[in-house]
């Protein structure tokens, strides 16, 4: 009996310590040779000792033995999951599978996934935002996803977006590039700001291009060559696309500036404008620097006519005379338009009179720029009049207008009677001192206004001064206001130490 | 700048340094306008610097009701303005540079506008010029033409060069000119894209500048209002800890207080304690000696009751024993008594349960006479319908068959009377009288007559009332034939006026609203019928017991005052006729007080409720026919021939018997008669033919001698 025990035992042992070898190995554990041999060795000698009670005991005991082990731990031996989450990412180009997994595994996955995956592998399968995360901050230095809505994915695909659109080149670059991105990204886009489209490029123009008397003429006779990439089939794709801001120019172009790069022609024009309309999404529309003349301004705008969606119109920075900003007026009468932005265009008088006579009749505009055009005192006061019956507009900005004292006179009644307005900009006028004498006195009897630029008006300081202390007022009134909305308390009367007047 | 001014500024902008650092840099600027803005700014602060110090007092004294609220507050209300201050201005002081380029743009705008519109005329001038100049020159070639001395042509040709030179030579020097102008264009170009560079680096400059003073000033005022705050903390702290320990001061004075009163106390009550030990022990001594002497006599007791205990022990043996076997016998009774109970409460079951079969049977019974009940109701139903069915086709054969019978009886009777009348005229030669008989004249059934309903009286007596009104006193009088009249159609008209506009309670409110639009005749005879129907008056009787109840009512009632003989007058009068009524004044409305009405209402109704009880059968028996008068009908038509003339007629009939008979054998002898002369005459005959013949002749003796006397 007692020798069947003890050959039985080593049997045992032996499997065992094999077992522990193997499980050892198969981790990889550096420190798995040395202490092996040392173990059998205490272990024997209990389990010759322990020959008066049964077997199971003495393997009870063997095994308590083995788990006191100080160098054996079951922790250092990867869990199956583990190593198979490891499979997955390895291959995971190949046989992409997350969605079968369980929550705590597919995250598991994704943060080791790399972020140089195809997106095609990618795109539709991966929600997750801290692999987009990686992604993005893999790819560009500066990252403000603030600007798209605070998604990751979203900024990846519009970045990546707007990087090949950037750099497409008409004729040279395969259109299908684009295009094929397009069922990845079009679920997730939903603005696009290309701020630079480039021409196709010219193998015969730089012998030519020392001449620069020829150039304009040239470009003339070459326009159906310069037209840029055409947006359409990339805008109907993108379903949720509610942004687009474009500039048809080059950036860094330094030394080898020439007037062709910047053409926004009539084809462009009106591709954009089938585009715009067939895009019933689209929220804001912007395009700006890009020489949009009256007539392709009316190009755009009859197509915007009633928008199922527009809110916003920039139209800055572009060559826009009367006619547009007549075309501008009619559309504000026709879309439910909100933002409405003509800075620096050539709108003159008779403009300005067309967008006053539409702007009394409005109800959706809250913010009209009109900075840096001519509208002169006739235009103004247009405006003036307009706003004597307009009930929603809370932006105003006629800064570099050539306004004067009229205005001012006619602004000054306005304020006493609008209760929308609270930020008017008439810097860079020549309101003069009397014209600041009235708008400090329409400014004692407003009680909503709360910006009020008169910088380099030629007002007296004084009435600036005054003017000023009202709008603080008036601004730690809206403060109250906003504090306890319920009851509108006086405002707290205590100025700070400063009170610096703009 | 000359350096004095430069000096000035540096200074200020020290001092400025001091008061808001942020505004520095902008005197620094390259752009004079930016200089401008940035004096402006400094200029404005001062003056609101001075600003601030008049209004100081007033701001002191503000601050000073303000002192309560708690300084963390005030810091925070601080800062926030302060730090709003500063984004504001700061955000300024970036967009001074925008607007400071736009103000710029502007300018070259119009500066651009207006070099253009020069450059233009002067072009255009230009062109003038120079067509003026061509033209004279074209001319001139015509009078070249004309030339025909080589000499002139020479000179001519020669000052046409000069001229095409000078043209050609202005020109060249516009365009060097244009060519300058576009030099001086780039070159300020170039100065603008330096400028705009400048711009966008004192733009960035200023900003960073911004942030990094923003977030100073807010760490600051963070820092301040912290130690704002840790400053009111260690405030709150120490003036906690004051009061903490003054607290504590009068809580320990308080103790030691305490603590002398408490020692005082003890040794007031050691002394009362020891008063006390020494009292107890004598009263304890006292009250010792008591017990042992109670002792002794307890001892004594004891004794005495042990002994009665024995005694008492054996008594309760011998009860005990007793008991025990009572109780025995009670648990035999009591195994009885239930053995009892359980029978009783078997044969309780079973009632209960034969209770219950019965009630169920019962219920079976109950429904099957139910529905039994229901069928015979049914059935009942149909009979009475089938027997009302029968009782029409009865009536109507009845009256077919009385119709038939009458007919058949009358044609008998004609026939009598007709006999009787032959009899009388012909064979009596009596004058004949027709007899006169009530039955003679009735058709059909004998049938009592229909009594009136209450309302078709009613209405009777207002279509009365009312043609009374018209045509006063002609036809009310002889109206009122059919009635038991004991009243006037009048009286009765006033009463029921009266009846209807005092009882109107009795009238459903529907009913009044429904009968507004009404006429009045109309309107009064619905009230009425209303009200009958609430007081329960159905036919003419009821409404004749109601009028005479009225009437007499008054007469019990009537003040002694009024006289008694003028309602007995109208009463007789009444009774006799209505005309003699009808002349006297009616009294009725003026004997009535319509207060009255109610109380003789209350007690009509509880009078008519009386017979009313009773009276629910009749209405059956109303169907039925009153057939005493049938028999004595058919009666009297047997007797329509008295028995006089039928004892005449059996006279008659005996002695025309007798008249008959003898007629009779008359006849028989006249027939006789005749035979006896036929046979004569054959005879005759028979003889003649004898005597005629020959054998007569032959004989001896001829017969016609022997027989002779019948031939001739």
């Amino acid at each position: 009996m007692q020798e069947t025990r003890t050959t039985e035992s080593p049997s045992v042992l032996s499997r065992s310590s094999t077992s522990t070898q193997d499980r050892s190995s198969a981790v990889g554990q550096t420190s798995s040779t040395g202490p092996q041999p040392s173990k059998p060795t205490p272990i024997i000698p209990p389990l010759v000792k322990s020959t008066g009670p049964g077997s199971g005991s003495g393997v009870r005991r063997m095994r308590r033995i083995i788990a006191e082990d100080a160098e054996w731990s079951l922790a250092i031996v990867p869990l199956l999951t583990e190593l198979c989450i490891q499979h997955i990412v390895k291959n995971f180009q190949n046989n992409p599978i997350l969605k079968q997994l369980l929550p705590e595994h597919q995250k598991k996955v994704l943060n080791h996934l790399s972020p140089d995956l195809p997106l095609a592998v990618t795109a539709n399968l991966i929600d997750d935002e801290s692999y987009w995360r990686r992604c993005c901050t893999q790819r560009w230095p500066v990252c403000h996803v603030d600007n798209h809505g605070g998604s990751w994915k979203r900024m990846f695909f519009e970045l990546h977006l707007e990087n090949l659109l950037k750099h497409f080149i008409p004729n040279t670059t395969d259109p299908a590039v684009i295009l094929s991105l397009l069922p990845l990204c079009r679920n997730y886009v939903r603005a696009l700001r290309v701020d630079q489209f480039l021409p196709p490029m010219q193998l015969p123009a730089p012998p030519r291009g020392g001449d620069q008397s020829d150039s304009g003429s040239e470009g003339e006779m070459e326009e159906p060559a310069m037209d840029h990439y055409q947006l359409d089939d990339l805008v109907a794709g993108l379903s949720h696309l509610e942004e687009l801001d474009l500039v048809y120019g080059v950036k860094d172009c330094g030394m080898n500036f020439e007037w062709n790069l910047f053409l926004f022609t009539y084809r462009d024009c009106h591709s954009l404008a089938a585009t715009v309309k067939a895009c019933h999404t689209l929220k804001i529309f912007r395009l700006t620097r890009s020489k949009v003349d009256d007539d392709k301004a009316r190009i755009l705008i009859r197509s915007l006519l009633d928008h199922p969606a527009l809110e916003e119109l920039d139209l800055s920075h572009n060559l826009i005379g009367d006619r547009g900003a007549r075309a501008a007026a009619k559309l504000l009468s026709h879309s439910r338009l909100r933002v409405l932005n003509l800075a620096n265009n050539q709108v003159r008088a008779p403009g300005a009179h067309s967008l006053a006579h539409a702007l009394g009749h409005n109800s959706n505009l809250i913010s009209l720029n009109l900075r840096l055009n001519c509208i002169e005192d006739e235009g103004g006061q247009a405006l003036a009049h307009a706003l004597h019956t307009n009930k929603c507009l809370t932006t105003l900005h006629l800064g570099g207008n050539e306004l004067s004292e009229p205005t001012a006179t006619l602004l000054s009644q306005v304020l006493t009677i609008n209760t929308t307005l609270t930020s008017i900009n008439l810097s860079c006028n020549h309101i003069g001192l009397d014209g600041g004498k009235q708008l400090l006195e329409g400014m004692s009897d407003n009680k909503t206004l709360l910006e009020f630029d008169l910088r380099l008006s030629d007002i007296a300081k004084e009435s600036e001064y005054l003017i000023g202390q009202a709008l603080c007022a008036n601004r730690e009134a809206a403060r109250q206001r906003a504090l306890n909305p319920s009851h509108f308390m006086s405002p707290v009367t205590a100025k700070g130490p400063e009170n610096p007047v703009g | 700048m000359n350096p004095p001014g430069s000096l000035g500024v540096l200074e200020e902008k020290e001092e400025e340094h001091l008061a808001t650092p942020i505004l520095g840099p902008s005197i620094h600027s390259d752009n004079p306008q930016e200089r401008i803005q940035a004096r402006r700014l400094r200029i404005a602060a001062r003056l609101e610097a001075r600003r601030r110090e008049a209004l100081g007092e007033y701001l002191d004294g503000k601050k000073e009701s303000e002192e309560d609220q708690s300084k963390s507050y005030k810091q925070k209300e601080e800062s926030r303005l302060k730090l709003a201050k500063l984004l504001l201005c700061g955000t300024e002081l970036v967009t001074n540079i925008q607007v400071a380029t736009d103000t710029r743009e502007i300018h070259r705008r119009v500066e651009e506008e207006e070099i253009k519109r020069q450059r233009l005329e002067k072009l255009e001038n230009e062109v003038k010029t120079s067509q003026d100049k061509f033209d004279e020159i074209t001319v001139k070639w015509e009078e070249g033409k004309q030339r025909r001395i080589p000499q002139e042509l020479w000179e001519m040709l020669n000052a046409q060069q000069g001229h095409c030179a000078g043209l050609i030579e202005d020109k060249n020097k516009l365009i060097s000119e244009l060519q300058q102008e576009l030099k001086i264009k780039d070159d300020q170009y170039v100065k603008d894209l330096k400028k705009q560079s400048d711009d966008i680096c004192l733009l960035l400059e200023r900003m960073e500048e911004q942030v990094k003073n923003v977030m100073k000033t807010f760490r600051q005022e963070l820092q301040n209002i912290e130690k704002a705050f840790e400053v009111e903390r260690q405030e709150l702290l120490t003036s906690n800890k004051k009061k903490w320990e003054r607290a504590l001061q009068a809580h320990n004075a308080k103790e030691l207080e305490y603590l002398m009163n408490r020692i005082k106390k003890v040794e007031d009550y050691e002394k009362q304690l020891n008063k006390q030990r020494v009292w107890d022990c004598e009263e304890y001594n006292t009250i010792k000696i008591k017990l042992e002497q109670d002792v002794q006599i307890l001892e004594q007791q004891l004794q005495q009751m042990k002994a009665t205990y024995q005694l008492n022990q054996e008594k309760l043996e011998y009860n005990f024993q007793v008991l025990k076997k009572r109780d025995e016998e009670s648990t035999v009774i009591k195994s009885q008594q239930k053995r009892k109970i359980n029978r009783l409460h078997d044969v309780l079951n079973n009632l209960r349960s034969k209770y219950n079969k019965q009630v169920k049977q019962f219920q079976e019974e109950n429904q099957s006479l139910t529905s039994d009940y229901k069928r015979l109701v049914l059935q009942f139903k149909e009979l009475q319908k089938a027997m009302r069915h029968f009782a029409l086709i009865d009536d109507k054969q009845f009256r077919e068959i009385w119709l038939m019978n009458e007919e058949e009886a009358k044609d008998l009777i004609n026939r009598a009377l007709d006999v009787d009348r032959i009899i009388h005229t012909h064979h009596l030669g009596l004058p004949w009288m027709a007899p006169n008989f009530w039955f003679l004249k009735n058709v059909g059934p004998i049938s009592q007559q229909q009594q009136k309903s209450a309302t078709q009286i009613l209405e009777e007596v207002l279509m009365e009332a009312e043609e009374d009104g018209a045509e006063e006193d002609s036809s009310a009088s002889e109206s009122y034939l059919d009635l038991p009249k004991q009243v006037s159609a009048r009286t009765t008209r006033k009463i029921l006026m009266l009846l209807c506009d005092e009882s109107g309670f009795l009238i459903e409110s529907k009913l009044l609203s429904l009968l507004l639009p009404l006429e009045k005749s109309e309107c009064y005879l619905l009230r009425l019928d209303a009200i009958f129907s609430a007081l329960g008056i159905e036919n003419e009787d009821d409404l004749y017991k109601l009028v005479n109840f009225f009437l007499k009512y008054q007469a019990h009632h009537l003040p002694p005052s009024q006289e008694p003989l003028d309602l007995r007058a109208e009463k007789e009068g009444s009774l006799v006729d209505g005309k003699s009524q009808e002349k006297e004044p009616p009294p009725s409305p003026k004997l009535i007080h319509p207060n009255d009405v109610l109380k003789i209402l209350e007690a009509f109704v509880m009078g008519l409720r009386k017979p009313r009880d009773s009276w629910v059968p009749v209405k059956l028996l109303k169907v039925v026919r009153d057939d005493s008068k049938d028999s004595e009908y058919w009666k009297a038509l047997t007797t329509v021939i008295p028995a006089t003339t039928e004892n005449l007629w059996d006279a008659l009939y005996t002695a025309l018997e007798k008249y008959h008979l003898v007629l009779t054998q008359r006849a028989e002898l006249l027939i006789e008669n005749c035979s006896l002369e036929r046979q004569n005459t054959e005879l005759q005959q028979l003889l003649q033919q004898y005597l005629n013949t020959k054998i007569n002749s032959e004989l001896q003796v001829p017969p016609t001698q022997v027989f002779r006397v019948p031939t001739k």
